[in-house]
């Protein structure tokens, strides 16, 4: 159990032998009896129905053999689920009057407007990583290229309220990790998350973003832009909402159970307690992937929950991306670059930072420059990407300089 | 004016003069102009009493301007604007102003014009009757110059490293600062050490700027003309009329009361956002215009606006030593309230940082400061005109401020680097200007354009 906030935090129904066998979820069910092609708009149509999550679906499953049947019991089909939401009666009503057909119709074409497709569990190119947990989504609106989920996969997650330290790690990682080959997994959140798949797409790599939300409606939307260079990237959105569904509060925590079922191993980057990064966390524990935290001062809220992590010795700590890449049994390609002609100033500006992040009072204290010299040597290596504030007051070296500290 | 009847009356009569038994009508000319407050008394009862043959001989009347409020057993009493009453007189050509004994001071301080205090309404007569002849005020010897008490020293200030920078350039090229970050850092003490670095008004300024106080009513009688630069510093829930002036009596706002000086909003973000985007036009234009049914008023309102407000409504966004409490459309709808227009015209962007330690070797203290400030306004003067004005002119009308080939190809390939629009690089190009100033240096170079992108607003919070 992770500290105060996961715990409160973990979903509350899990797989438990305790419990009657009906519940014992998705691994031996034997889906290979099922006919793809006929149980699909069952699927689709049953998955539309509110309470019938991944849980609910394989309860329904065991009941009636197939979606199919399912659909022929009507109503009865509520009673599988633990629990049934008032909303999930007359929603159901509605879908039969519809018939399977036409809802999955629409839905299919929902999906393919919205510049995506429909993927059930009874699919091949259902997230081959997905088909190993326990319970799954059974059926996921995808956007992008379906080759992306055969790569190896790591999830870099965090919080929404980074600091400048957080970002600049999210982004080192992520960057380090779309070199080396592997596909960055993570939630294309605010913060944390959006610094990774940014800084993936940056490096050429290949990225997945799973949304809390349809496709024709990414959430948040500001990072619309980033999830559209996403998919263009050879990446992929993947989603547990349909299209055109108006999503009440976006289901953070179903969200982030996909990311760490897509991923061999979490990252958490920068989480404070009771932060949704730690549901993700809690999920690759439950789903057994490899958990890591990057460790932050003592005294900064933001790295609490990772600090956490670490001292309860749920997660690994990491201490540097080469490190990570050794962990998960990968190296960087990554080459210096070549190293730029900087002045004595910048070069000792520059030299610091390396060691360690600072603010422009710090570098005072340390470089002995006075503040205007300071100013413009910070413009100029900002300029040439080796330097960036992240809109605060603390300065970072960006990776193309931490490659000239290695290399010289 | 209506009241004015009861007082002249009262005052004619108790200083022994009377009253003609007839229906009396009191032409003020032009008849299209509104005319309010009292400085048309004593004019009106020496009129009356013209008229009324009480005058032995009016010539003198064409020859002198008569200003002054009366007391109801005739003595006169000071008027609000007087300054601005008498510097109208003299442009008119007229060579001498009565003015009340009270407001002499203060009258005095427009030149080219004799000013003749009178104590009573029977004063002015037996001058005008060439009686007895007022005597000639002569202006007073000006207190010496001194700083203003309560006004914070730099080296009182503990890290702002930047800030300080920041606000010595801001107040060397009277430009536009913005100082965001975390509540209790010091955003505010910083700003007001602007008061300790800015130069004291020149003669023209210090008449342009008494004036104005003079017709707010807000001059100290006995230290007529002011000659410290204004530092205004409205509480955020001040009124746009306030901030702008106008009302039914147009009274100059605080935007004309920092004419030549300073306009310092603390937690600026929490102004009212009508009065915010008031601000535009003077910070445009240098003056405001307010318009009214009979015509329209234009006040002066030159001044370095300086602004200090939190990152988002809790003050730690970004921090890296407290959570924000704040959720991100909070934040977003927060910063928001300072529209593009306004953003656009801040020549200057700084994040206040947290202070973690005392000053390593103690900080350069005001008085150091202020005086490289002050060379650089001299070497501004000798062009004309302050970089600060450069900075607010549209590229419509260009700056005539020209940077070497070699920097405006520095100045453009970093501008497409931070994706900053034409105008912001202008204002870069006049921050970079000021910069040079401040290093004493006819020519600006390539640091002093890269120190002026440190403040661009991307890279502030």
């Amino acid at each position: 159990v992770i500290g105060v906030g996961a715990r409160a935090a973990v979903p509350t129904r899990l797989p438990r032998s305790t419990e009657p066998d009906v519940s014992r979820g998705w691994t031996d069910l034997d889906l290979g009896r099922l006919d793809p092609e006929r149980e699909r708009p069952f699927w689709i149509a049953l998955s539309l129905v509110p309470g019938v999550g991944p849980v609910g679906f394989a309860r329904i499953l065991r009941r009636h053999g197939s979606a199919a049947a399912a659909w022929q019991a009507r109503e009865a089909v509520l009673e599988s689920l633990v629990r049934v939401p008032p909303d999930a009666a007359p929603a159901l009503r509605r879908l039969l009057r519809r018939g399977a057909k036409a809802v999955s119709h629409r839905a299919e074409s929902d999906a393919s407007r919205a510049g995506g497709a429909i993927v059930t569990a009874l699919d091949v190119g259902y997230p081959p990583a997905l088909a190993n947990t326990d319970p799954r989504p059974a059926v996921l609106y995808r956007a992008g290229d379906p080759a992306v989920f055969d790569a190896p996969a790591v999830g870099v997650v965090g919080t929404r309220r980074a600091t400048s330290y957080g970002r600049s790690v999210a982004q080192e990682l992520a960057d380090e990790l779309a070199r080396a080959g592997v596909v960055v997994v993570s939630g294309l959140a605010m913060g944390i998350d959006g610094e990774a798949h940014d800084a993936a797409i940056r490096a050429g790599g290949r990225t997945i973003a799973v949304l809390p939300s349809p496709l024709d409606r990414v959430y948040p939307p500001r990072h619309r832009e980033l999830a559209a260079r996403l998919v263009a990237g050879g990446g992929a959105l993947l989603t547990e909402v349909a299209p055109g569904n108006v999503p009440g509060r976006p289901d953070f925590a179903r969200r982030n159970r996909i990311i760490a079922g897509l991923s061999t191993a979490i990252v958490v980057v920068e989480a404070p307690d009771r932060s949704g990064a730690l549901l993700t966390a809690a999920a690759a524990i439950q789903l057994g992937r490899e958990l890591y935290a990057v460790p932050g001062p003592i005294d900064s809220i933001a790295s609490r929950g990772c600090n956490r992590l670490v001292a309860d010795q749920l997660a690994s700590i990491v201490t540097s991306c080469a490190g990570l890449l050794t962990s998960i049994g990968r190296t960087s390609d990554a080459g210096p670059v070549s190293v730029a002609t900087l002045s004595d100033s910048e070069a000792r500006v520059l030299y610091r930072l390396l060691g360690r992040p600072g603010s422009v009072e710090e570098l005072m204290r340390r470089t002995g420059l006075p503040t205007s010299s300071l100013a413009s040597a910070l413009t100029l290596l900002e300029a040439r990407g080796l330097v960036t504030s992240y809109g605060g007051a603390t300065f970072h070296p960006t990776l193309a300089a931490r490659r000239i500290g290695q290399a010289g | 004016v209506q009241e004015a009847r009861e007082r002249v009356r009262s005052a004619l009569r108790n200083s022994g003069f009377e009253l003609p038994a007839r229906r009396i009508t009191v032409n003020l000319a032009p008849a299209d102009l509104p005319k309010d407050g009292t400085a048309y008394d004593v004019a009106i009862a020496v009129g009356i009493m013209a008229a009324s043959g009480q005058l032995p001989d009016a010539s003198r009347l064409a020859e002198v301007a008569l200003i002054g409020e009366l007391a109801l057993d005739g003595t006169t009493r000071p008027v609000a604007g007087v300054m601005s009453l008498v510097a109208a007189a003299q442009s008119a050509g007229v060579p001498a102003a009565i003015v009340a004994a009270g407001d002499t001071a203060e009258a005095a301080c427009v030149g080219g014009i004799s000013i003749l205090p009178a104590e009573r309404l029977n004063d002015v007569v037996a001058h005008l009757a060439g009686v007895r002849e007022l005597p000639t005020a002569t202006p007073g010897p000006q207190p010496s110059l001194k700083a203003p008490a309560g006004v914070p020293d730099l080296a009182d200030l503990i890290g702002q490293a930047t800030g300080r920078r920041a606000l010595e350039i801001a107040v060397a090229g009277r430009h536009n600062l913005a100082i965001s970050g975390p509540p209790g850092v010091g955003k505010t003490l910083l700003a007001r050490c602007a008061q300790g670095l800015l130069p004291p008004l020149a003669d023209t300024e210090a008449s342009e700027v008494s004036r104005i106080y003079s017709a707010a009513g807000l001059i100290d009688r006995r230290r007529p003309l002011i000659r410290e630069r204004p530092f205004r510093a409205p509480h955020h829930t001040v009124s746009t009329q306030a901030l702008i002036g106008g009302g039914p009596r147009v009274r100059p706002g605080e935007a004309s009361l920092a004419h030549r000086g300073v306009l310092f909003l603390d937690e600026a973000l929490h102004f009212r956002t009508d009065a915010l985007d008031a601000l535009r036009q003077p910070l445009e234009a240098g003056s405001v215009t307010i318009a009214r049914v009979e015509g329209a008023l234009e006040m002066p309102a030159r001044f370095s606006l300086i602004m200090a407000f939190n990152p988002c409504p809790c003050g730690w966004l970004g921090s890296p030593s407290r959570r924000c409490q704040c959720d991100e459309g909070q934040a977003r709808r927060y910063a928001s309230r300072l529209s593009g227009p306004l953003r656009d015209r801040l020549d200057l962007w700084v994040t206040a940082e947290e202070p973690r330690h005392a000053n390593p070797d103690g900080a350069e203290p005001s008085s150091l400061v202020a005086a490289r400030v002050r060379e650089a306004w001299e070497r501004q003067l000798e062009r004309g005109v302050a970089n600060g004005e450069l900075a607010s002119r549209t590229p419509a009308a260009p700056t005539g401020l020209r940077l070497p080939p070699l920097l405006e190809t520095l100045l453009q390939r970093r501008g497409a680097k931070f994706r900053l629009s034409p105008r912001r690089l202008q204002r870069v190009a006049t921050v970079a200007r000021t910069i040079a100033d401040l290093a004493g240096d006819a020519d600006v170079r390539a640091e002093h354009v890269d120190e002026a992108l440190h403040y661009r607003p991307e890279a502030a919070a």
